[in-house]
């Protein structure tokens, strides 16, 4: 499991100054997305940028600088906006990032704010044409009575450029705030979700979506619930998930209607009476929800714990875990400081036997569905030099018996939240983002799945 | 279940919170928003539940617990008429000291007001610039009203006195009353008036109001909660009251000043408030409402 893990360096992002403890908002990592190879990996900050890093290709020479990861191009996606009939302002800050599936030399990604998505190519140019008749070098027209005979241009290698083009830009289609896209098995559609609706789009098409989930009462007053995030299945192009803040998960089938109001399978677990209090709803909201890589699983994440459903059992949870079941007591003053309301995402490793998620403090745990243990890491520069192994954490209740390298509840760092956490697709690579950081820690030990 | 006192500090804090949002980069977040409601309807129920059960003691304890009730009570309103007078200011964006709070005072004070039989709803319309009409169901006796300084500037806010359950506008430098008083229109031309009972809840986008209105927040008091018009129980329900006005899970004010749905604000010509039946004493307190 993940318990050995090799810390590969630390990659920083976008300028953190080690010596101040100082963050500029705009570099807070938002989302970090691997593609389908894990090749590359993207993260969107709040300032609108993406970085997109590239896996360096394996040498037998240096074998443990293999796999690291570097910068490969920097872009900037989105800009602040400001809707002027609704005098607001739209926030750059990227939601989430969406690869492509890899369909020729050029990679392809989604990218989307509050509001607006766009599809972005990223393409390599390392060649470039010299020899051109009517132009010299410099690209200066020439005299033709100096052309005395006829050359083919020919490419010559040149630096790797890489460059980074808008191709599609998905506007003016969601009234509320964008939580979630999910690129479809197809590879023709993928849909967008706000909070109350959820758009499909062909890539192809920018002037126009179908919606295809709309629970937006007809009375305002009469809301109760919000869509929080949504994913279409990874191999039934018909079939997505979306989760509530209820706490709900909703299966539609988009074959059955044009409008999926009405769910083919609803995964909701019944309340605990006994565990009502006043945050009881804010708690049960779930935050993210991502589909197992076999399709036959969801993952979802509230507040306190992570579950596992079967697609196939829709009364309750095929497995629960608790993320940090000590934070139960300290539902109050989470939330007068506005932490109760963080969405942690989460994320399955390649073979689905591992599931991982954030905590606080910069902690971040991983539950082994099959032997059921678990484990407690810490991302931080301190714990993180390179090729150190990472060292398991502990929380312990305040007052409680300490053992050493304990830390206790009471001394748990909140504005350290890890909430955004990415899992390489076939190996035991794992980013995490905290805060403007990005740390990607590799399990050279156990390297393949199992 | 917490006690009492940490239900009344998360009312005051998800006021709070309601308030900052409006101002926060972004837009509203209708997702925090609908969770904050859901505490303030759990902390509100939590207070309920337990000043049900205190009405329900013997009488020996009675004035004890009604004291304490009052006391925190007052406290409270302390808290939500500071949160109330900041929000509205924010909330316009005017400057603070060009609004006069009705009957509010800042240090929480009563201040006490005579006040008319009523049950009224107040439609406004924004088409019609200055006109307050009122389903004159006020019974005009005349009673002598010591309103404190009405607004004088060409605004309008509302009102919700926490005795007597009625939400009032105060428009243009008159109190709803002065229509009574000295009718605008006919007193029977206000009764004929209909009312649309559109029980939205609107905040309607400044960008959209004629330049004779701000505009103004309209809650909408739900008929269900505010059934007790029994005095004794004016203050263990006073909360409750507030609350209900923020509604559970009525959330469309928020999205309404977030997305400006238009086809709220364009298809429904008026916007009304709907309000209770109210046999009550007089002006005892009240409180800005958003």
């Amino acid at each position: 499991m993940g318990e050995d893990t090799d810390a590969a360096p630390t990659l920083n992002h976008h300028g953190f100054l080690p010596d101040h403890n100082y963050v500029t908002d705009a570099d807070i990592i938002s989302t970090v997305e691997f593609n389908h190879t894990g090749e590359l990996l993207a993260t969107g900050d709040k300032g609108g940028r993406v970085v997109i890093f590239q896996r360096e290709p394996e040498s037998k020479t240096e074998p443990f600088s293999q796999g690291e990861y570097n910068v490969y191009s920097t872009f900037q996606s989105h800009e602040p906006e400001f809707d002027y009939l609704k005098s607001l302002e739209i926030e750059e800050k990227i939601n989430k990032i969406r690869w492509l599936p890899q369909q020729n030399a050029a990679h392809f990604l989604l990218s989307t704010n509050d509001k607006t998505i766009k599809l972005w190519k990223v393409s390599e140019r390392d060649k470039r044409p010299e020899g051109y008749n009517l132009k010299d070098e410099e690209g200066r027209i020439k005299d033709i009575s100096t052309v005395t005979s006829l050359q083919v241009p020919v490419l010559k290698p040149m630096d790797l450029m890489v460059e980074v083009t808008p191709r599609r830009v998905f506007a003016n289609a969601h009234t509320y705030h964008i939580n979630s896209i999910s690129v479809n098995s197809d590879y023709e559609t993928y849909m967008s979700a706000d909070d109350l609706r959820i758009n499909l789009w062909n890539l192809d098409i920018t002037d126009r979506s179908f919606n295809i989930v709309d629970i937006k009462p007809a009375n305002m007053e009469d809301l109760t619930e919000v869509i929080t995030a949504a994913e279409f299945h990874p191999h039934h192009c018909n079939l997505f998930v979306y989760s509530s803040s209820k706490g709900t998960l909703r299966l539609c089938d988009m074959r059955e209607a044009a409008l999926c109001d009405k769910h083919s399978k609803l995964f909701e677990e019944p309340e605990d009476p006994s565990a009502r209090s006043f945050f009881s709803e804010i708690i049960s909201s779930v935050s993210d929800v991502k589909f197992s890589h076999s399709g036959r699983y969801l993952l979802t994440r509230d507040y306190l714990t992570a579950k596992v459903w079967d697609l196939n059992m829709e009364s309750k949870p095929l497995e629960t875990y608790q993320v940090h079941d000590y934070l139960r007591s300290k539902l109050c003053s989470l939330y007068e400081n506005d932490c109760i309301f963080d969405k942690f995402e989460c994320a399955w490793n390649g073979a689905d036997s591992v599931i991982m998620t954030g905590a606080y403090n910069n902690f971040f745990r991983m539950f082994d569905r099959n032997t059921k243990r678990d484990v407690t890491l810490e991302a931080s520069r301190e714990s993180s030099k390179p090729r150190a192994v990472l060292k398991p954490r502990r929380v312990c209740a305040a007052g409680g018996k300490r053992r050493k390298d304990d830390i206790s509840v009471d001394s748990l760092d909140f504005t350290k939240k890890i909430l955004h956490t990415a899992w390489h697709p076939t190996e035991n690579i794992i980013a995490i983002a905290a805060t403007n950081n990005l740390y990607i820690f590799q399990d050279k030990l156990n390297s393949e799945m199992h | 279940m917490e006690c009492a006192f940490e239900a009344q500090n998360l009312i005051s804090i998800s006021l709070r919170k309601i308030q900052s949002s409006r101002t926060q980069r972004g837009g509203i977040k209708l997702h925090k928003n609908l969770l904050v409601t859901y505490v303030l309807r759990n902390a509100r129920q939590f207070y309920m539940n337990k000043n049900v059960s205190q009405a329900q003691r013997s009488p020996p304890y009675e004035d004890a617990a009604a004291v304490r009730e009052k006391q925190e009570y007052l406290e409270l309103m302390g808290s939500f008429t500071e949160l109330a007078d900041d929000f509205y200011c924010n909330f316009t964006g005017a400057e603070s000291d060009s609004w006069h709070c009705g009957a509010h005072q800042h240090n929480g004070q009563l201040t006490e007001v005579q006040h008319q039989d009523a049950s009224s709803c107040v439609l406004v319309s924004p088409n019609e610039s200055d006109l307050m009409l009122s389903e004159a169901c006020w019974s005009c006796a005349d009673k002598s009203w010591e309103l404190p300084v009405p607004n004088t500037q060409a605004n309008q806010k509302t009102v919700l006195d926490l005795d007597t359950h009625v939400v009032t506008t105060v428009s243009n430098g008159y109190f709803h009353s002065d229509c009574c008083a000295q009718p605008r229109q006919p007193q029977g031309a206000q009764c004929h008036k209909k009312r649309k009972m559109d029980t939205s809840y609107f905040i309607v986008d400044p960008e959209f109001y004629l330049p004779d209105f701000v505009p103004v927040p309209f809650k909408r008091m739900r008929s269900d909660d505010d059934s007790h018009s029994d005095s004794d129980q004016l203050d263990n329900t006073n909360i409750s009251n507030l609350i209900s006005v923020l509604g559970s899970g009525g959330l469309s004010e928020f999205v309404s000043w977030q997305q400006t749905d238009l086809e709220q604000i364009f298809g429904t010509q008026t916007i009304c408030l709907k309000h209770t039946l109210f046999t009550g004493s007089g002006w005892t307190r009240a409180i800005e409402a958003f």
